[in-house]
């Protein structure tokens, strides 16, 4: 099987090539070509023609200087992040995702689930097939790791690599336990049950170490919380429990070569026994095998999402604007892919998490860490959603066939699709950030309240016009340029298309500040006049004046493209591979 | 005339899909277009509802000129594709809301209702189409351009996918809408349901219209009167597959 393995990668990895390369004399594949070969080259190549030592001694410095600012990173980063590891093992038992690994294609599901193979035979081909893509994503992450010496991003490149499929190969085995529990035979049951109780105990000693250190000290900041939770990761039974999280962290955190080569092995070792314990599951690997191929048999194409036919409590109205019918198809599409169980399991940690904080004054160090976080994790959602979440023309540029024979104006489908995404990213952007400004008072203790409600409230009117502005701009290349934004959830891949979406990025980013520009004006006279007089509130209207300035540059925009819309030709549109 | 093809040319770059296609159906009239793959069906049904712009030439839906009263048109028009285009995640009840709402159906309960009988979708109105067959989810798409009154029906292989009850029950459809004042344009490889629904036939190779008249009318054309009185006969002969020589 082996054999056949390596034959079909090698094939697959040759025809790609040989595609990507053929695919070069389209001039926007060059220039994405020349984009992203000038990219890498300027991340990767130029910095390692610098000395080493310089780069060795840069990684280190910024290393300290994050220790500086957050005391126990330093002697306890790998513990740290060990905990981390266990939290996100812990939490794919209560928020299940499939695993890629038993994500067999339509292909591989024809030819060689009626071959003569054991499904242990089968998983190791998928394990095979998925070390070439992992170790590509490696180093495409090590490519973006800040400048390092040519042993650093080997030593990055390698210890990313093994972390990477740690996690795969455990959530592999995590989707077949899920399977298992559903088992008819009780023994099944058990089996799967086994490693749920396993990482439950190991949590439940982190987290009496973690209330333990509370009660004999209290943490009133953010860098006590981190020194906290450093102490209780590297005393007693938690440092105990925690070696295998470490373990698999630690190659990727050694600073030098003898760091590394002392870490390897442990991690290997780890990585060995979860591919043993997946291995050894094969009885319940074939009540999830059944699943997928019942699966493949249902839908003929390959799926983008598995959709469940859950109702949603929203029937469409017969008559009314066509942008509403949009909207509501894009909430049927969100709440058929979300388990509306995973959502309350969110909200519930969330409140949980905030209860507790809010509940033991001895843990205002975390109130500041949650504040902090979810501050960043707001801003992420406003400014980089709208490139990730994709439930617009950029996805429905598939349905284009079907779009263009509705009898509805260009400029209400463009609207139409927009809303929704745009509705839902505020959203999740509004939630993180009503979390911030709750624990904004922990965060920054110094500063006045004042201060504090008119930047997170002028930050929550500016959030919707944030996001809308880059929607349209990005439907609105979507429909100007359909060959540089391709449609569906797939994408092509390659340096040339990383080129083409680096320029795209670029672009938007442009384009957002232009989009921006007269609001932000606006809003900046607003200040600049009524500062003095009205305080640190003028923020609001100041905000308001800028939202309500790009909203109306979002109804012309979509006016304007609507005729790019009308002249869009089905075979300019790009296919996934 | 509910549809006026003037002078049409569809190219691709530098390839020439629909070259100066020029016709007209009419009411109650079932048209079957038929020619060898490639030889520009399916583009000019695309380019008859909308999907594909012509390259130069008028396309006149019901009266309304698709390039110039585009939402006019389409509103009189439907299109039933050859591959079914379905949205993964909306129910066959909601696929049938959703263009009820889309062409401002009125009495959309009824007619949805009629419809999935009709079309032997009962149970299935809350299914997935990830979770239909090929045929089941054909016949959605067939539904959902029956479920409005329109003037003028498209289909691109509607048999596609269907078993033989399927195959009965859609071309007894077909023709009752033609009876009800629909005019029909109706693409196939299956001759003999062409030969069969169709009061008149279209043929195309390589992008022109090689023939149009009812299946006699062809049948007696000096040129094509050695080939036989079947359209499958004259279909072959007039696209040159005809091993016997001509008379």
């Amino acid at each position: 099987m082996i054999r056949a393995s390596v034959y079909i990668i090698t094939c697959t990895a040759r025809n790609r090539m040989r595609q990507r390369l053929r695919r070069l004399r389209e001039p926007r594949y060059l220039l994405g070509a020349v984009a992203g070969s000038a990219y890498l080259y300027f991340a990767v190549f130029a910095r390692m023609r610098m000395s080493s030592d310089v780069a060795e001694n840069g990684a280190v410095r910024r290393r300290r200087a994050l220790g500086a600012l957050l005391p126990g990173l330093n002697a306890s980063g790998p513990a740290l992040f060990g905990l981390l590891l266990l939290v996100v093992a812990a939490a794919s038992w209560v928020f299940p995702a499939r695993s890629s690994l038993l994500e067999f294609s339509r292909a591989e599901t024809q030819f060689l689930f009626p071959a003569p193979l054991t499904r242990r035979q089968l998983l190791m081909h998928r394990l095979l097939r998925s070390q070439i893509a992992v170790l590509f994503g490696a180093v495409i992450m090590v490519f973006a790791y800040p400048g390092t010496s040519g042993g650093g991003r080997f030593r990055a490149a390698a210890g990313m690599w093994i972390l990477l499929m740690i996690g795969h190969v455990y959530f592999t085995g995590v989707t077949l336990a899920r399977a298992g529990l559903r088992s008819a035979h009780p023994a099944g049951r058990r089996i799967a049950r086994a490693p749920a109780v396993v990482i439950a105990a190991v949590t439940a000693i982190v987290g009496l170490g973690v209330a333990r250190e509370i009660a004999a000290r209290p943490v009133t900041t953010f860098r006590e919380a981190v020194a906290a939770l450093a102490t209780v990761s590297t005393q007693g039974a938690p440092q105990v429990v925690l070696w295998p999280f470490v373990a698999a962290v630690r190659p990727i955190l050694s600073d030098t070569l003898e760091e590394f080569a002392r870490a390897m092995p442990a991690a290997t070792v780890v990585y060995v026994a979860l591919v043993l314990w997946v291995l050894r599951t094969d009885r319940l690997f074939d009540s999830a095998a059944e699943d997928i191929l019942d699966r493949h048999a249902r839908e003929p194409a390959k799926p983008a999402a598995r959709y469940r036919a859950l109702p949603v409590g929203w029937v469409l109205a017969l008559t009314g604007r066509p942008e509403t019918a949009f909207v509501w198809k894009g909430a049927l599409q969100t709440f058929r892919v979300i388990d509306r169980r995973v959502l309350l399991r969110v909200v519930l940690v969330l409140f949980w998490l905030s209860a507790v904080v809010v509940l033991v004054p001895r843990a205002r160090g975390f109130a500041q860490m949650i504040g902090v976080l979810t501050a960043i994790g707001s801003g992420f959602a406003t400014l980089m959603a709208p490139q990730l979440l994709r439930l617009d023309l950029r996805q429905d540029l598939q349905h284009l066939e079907l779009l263009k024979t509705w009898p509805v104006r260009a400029a209400s489908v463009v609207r139409g699709e927009i809303i929704w995404p745009a509705l839902v990213v505020t959203g999740i952007a509004w939630l993180l950030g009503a979390v911030a400004l709750f624990f904004s008072a922990a965060v920054f203790s110094s500063t006045e309240v004042g201060w504090r409600l008119s930047l997170g409230i002028a930050a929550m009117i500016l959030t919707p016009a944030l996001v809308f502005a880059q929607y349209t701009i990005h439907n609105a290349t979507a429909l100007l340029f359909p060959a540089w934004v391709p449609a569906g959830s797939g994408r092509p891949r390659g340096v040339d298309a990383m080129g083409q979406r680096l320029i795209l990025l670029g672009a938007t980013w442009l384009l957002l500040v232009l989009f921006l520009a007269p609001g932000a004006i606006a809003g900046g006279l607003l200040w600049v006049a009524f500062y003095r007089s009205v305080g640190p509130w003028i923020l609001v209207p100041a905000a308001l004046v800028c939202a309500v300035i790009v909203a109306v540059e979002v109804l012309m925009a979509t006016e304007a493209i609507g005729p790019a819309y009308e002249r869009l030709d089905i075979t300019s549109v790009e296919r996934p591979e | 005339m509910a549809i006026a093809v003037e002078g049409v040319v569809r190219r691709y770059g530098s390839f020439t899909a629909v070259q100066d296609l020029s016709f007209a159906v009419d009411r109650g009239e079932i048209v079957g277009l038929i020619g060898p793959n490639g030889a520009g069906k399916t583009t000019t049904l695309r380019t008859l509802c909308g999907i594909l712009k012509p390259t130069s030439g008028r396309i006149v839906i019901d009266g309304h000129d698709i390039g110039t009263a585009p939402l006019e048109a389409k509103r009189r028009l439907a299109f039933m594709p050859d591959e079914p285009h379905l949205f993964e995640y909306l129910t066959v009840e909601e696929h049938l809301r959703l263009t009820a709402r889309l062409y401002a159906v009125s009495d959309f309960e009824a007619r949805a209702a009629a419809l999935v009988e009709e079309l032997e979708l009962s149970g299935k109105e809350r299914s997935l189409p990830g979770e239909l067959s090929r045929g089941m989810r054909q016949k959605v798409v067939i539904a959902c351009g029956l479920v409005r009154d329109t003037a003028v029906l498209l289909f691109d292989e509607p048999l596609t996918g269907l078993d033989p009850i399927g195959i009965r029950r859609m071309r007894d459809t077909i023709t009752r809408r033609a009876e009800n004042g629909a005019a029909i344009l109706l693409s196939s490889h299956l001759l003999h349901l062409v030969e069969e629904v169709c009061t008149r036939v279209i043929i195309m190779d390589r992008g022109r219209k090689i023939a149009d008249g009812t299946v006699r009318e062809l049948a007696s054309r000096a040129d094509l009167a050695a080939a036989g009185s079947s359209l499958e006969q004259v279909f072959l002969r007039v696209t040159g597959h005809d091993p016997t020589p001509a008379a």
